[in-house]
Order: structure tokens, then C-alpha cells, then sequence
């Protein structure tokens, strides 16, 4: 796979990259540039699924997070799943709030599609919500791997 | 305006569907190389598959 790039190349010289047996020690600036360039990672990675992986030059890992998730959220609003909104009246539709804000930009793919809003009096809208969240995790997950990737902690 | 669709799946293809989706997501963010993500993806979804169904047979005693 082209992704197949090593950690160092990936994260840029500017971040500093973790080796216990590496004598180098990184100076406090490096570190905060890392931060920096991490969360900037991380939330390019939640606004559009696989972006952070394709600023990290990970082109596979970056059309799977990509198309999964937009798989999961094109299904999930046609079998007319719950979308959350902010205003949930309990515990789980906050929840759900959370899950379903992980996908980022697609949220308001998914509102638009769901033009007939949702219906989960059928158990086919209730999968459809599991789908909508899954998708949702799926992406913070991705967004978190994209993030420790920059940090070079993983590979 | 984006014109509707609308998707009937059972709950077996449902699953099939997550299992398959979660498993590559998961098999290409965990693993590198194509012999070891293939592997992965394999025995997650077959796992996923087995635990579904099994926690459905599971369930079955209570539904009567």
C-alpha cells in the first residue's frame, strides 16, 4: 500500500520523534509544535473523515476512514436513523449527540440527506441510528490514530 | 435539494454491513502491510459475525 511511509516522514522534521534509545533530547519549542501540529491533525481528521490521515501522506488509511464513514452515514439517514440534535432531552440522546457530532462535516451531510426525517418506529430506522453513531465513533477513533500518529507514538 | 433514498435492510444484513465497515476501518487503522490488515479484517468480522449470532441465540430463551 502507498501508505506505507515511516513515521518520521510522516509526521514532518518538525516533530520531534519519540526513541528511548535516541540520545536526542527535543527542546520544549519542538514539543509544542508537535502539540500544535497534532491537534491540527486531529481536528482536520474529525472535520472530514481521512483528512488527517491524507495531510499525513497515509493515502489508504485515509480512503478507508474516508469511505466507512461516509458509507456508515449515507446508510444510517436512508434507513432514516436517528440525528441528534443538541437540544436531547435525556442522557442517551446526549450521548447520541456526541456520537453522531464525531463525524465531523458529515452531520449536515447527513441532516440533508434524512429529508424525511428519522423514523425509528421501525426497528430499520433503529439500525440506522447504531449506524449514524458507529460512524460517528469510527471517526473520532480515526481522528485519535491520525493524532498519535503526529505525535509518533504509533504506527 | 437531495432526493431521498431510503434503504430496507434486515437485521442480519445490517450486521454484515457494520461488521464488514468496522472490520476494514479497524484492519487498516491497527495494522500495517496487506497480508496482516487481510488477516485482521478476516477475524475480526468473522468474530463479529459469531458474537452477533451468538448473543442473538443467546437473547432467544427470553423473546418466549
Amino acid at each position: 500500500m502507498p501508505d506505507e511511509v515511516p513515521i518520521s516522514e510522516t509526521s514532518g522534521a518538525a516533530v520531534p520523534v519519540a526513541q528511548s534509545s535516541s540520545p536526542y533530547v527535543a527542546p520544549a519549542g519542538d514539543h509544542r509544535r508537535g502539540d500544535a501540529l497534532a491537534l491540527t491533525i486531529a481536528a482536520a481528521a474529525w472535520f472530514l473523515p481521512g483528512l488527517g490521515h491524507a495531510l499525513l501522506k497515509m493515502w489508504g488509511r485515509a480512503l478507508v476512514c474516508f469511505s466507512t464513514v461516509a458509507l456508515l452515514v449515507i446508510l444510517g439517514a436512508g434507513m432514516r436513523g436517528n440525528i441528534f440534535s443538541r437540544s436531547g432531552e435525556d442522557a442517551f440522546a446526549k450521548l447520541g449527540y456526541v456520537a453522531d457530532l464525531g463525524v465531523g462535516s458529515f452531520y449536515f451531510v447527513a441532516r440533508a440527506l434524512e429529508t424525511n426525517g428519522p423514523d425509528v418506529s421501525h426497528a430499520n430506522g433503529d439500525y440506522g441510528t447504531r449506524l449514524l453513531a458507529t460512524a460517528g465513533v469510527l471517526n473520532m477513533l480515526a481522528a485519535l490514530h491520525a493524532y498519535e500518529v503526529t505525535r509518533a507514538r504509533k504506527a | 435539494m437531495i432526493p431521498p433514498h431510503e434503504f430496507r435492510l434486515s437485521h442480519f444484513q445490517a450486521m454484515v454491513i457494520f461488521a464488514l465497515v468496522v472490520s476494514v476501518a479497524f484492519g487498516f487503522l491497527s495494522r500495517r502491510g496487506s497480508y496482516q490488515r487481510a488477516r485482521y479484517i478476516l477475524w475480526s468480522f468473522i468474530l463479529f459475525l459469531l458474537i452477533g449470532v451468538g448473543i442473538g441465540w443467546a437473547m432467544y430463551p427470553f423473546s418466549h
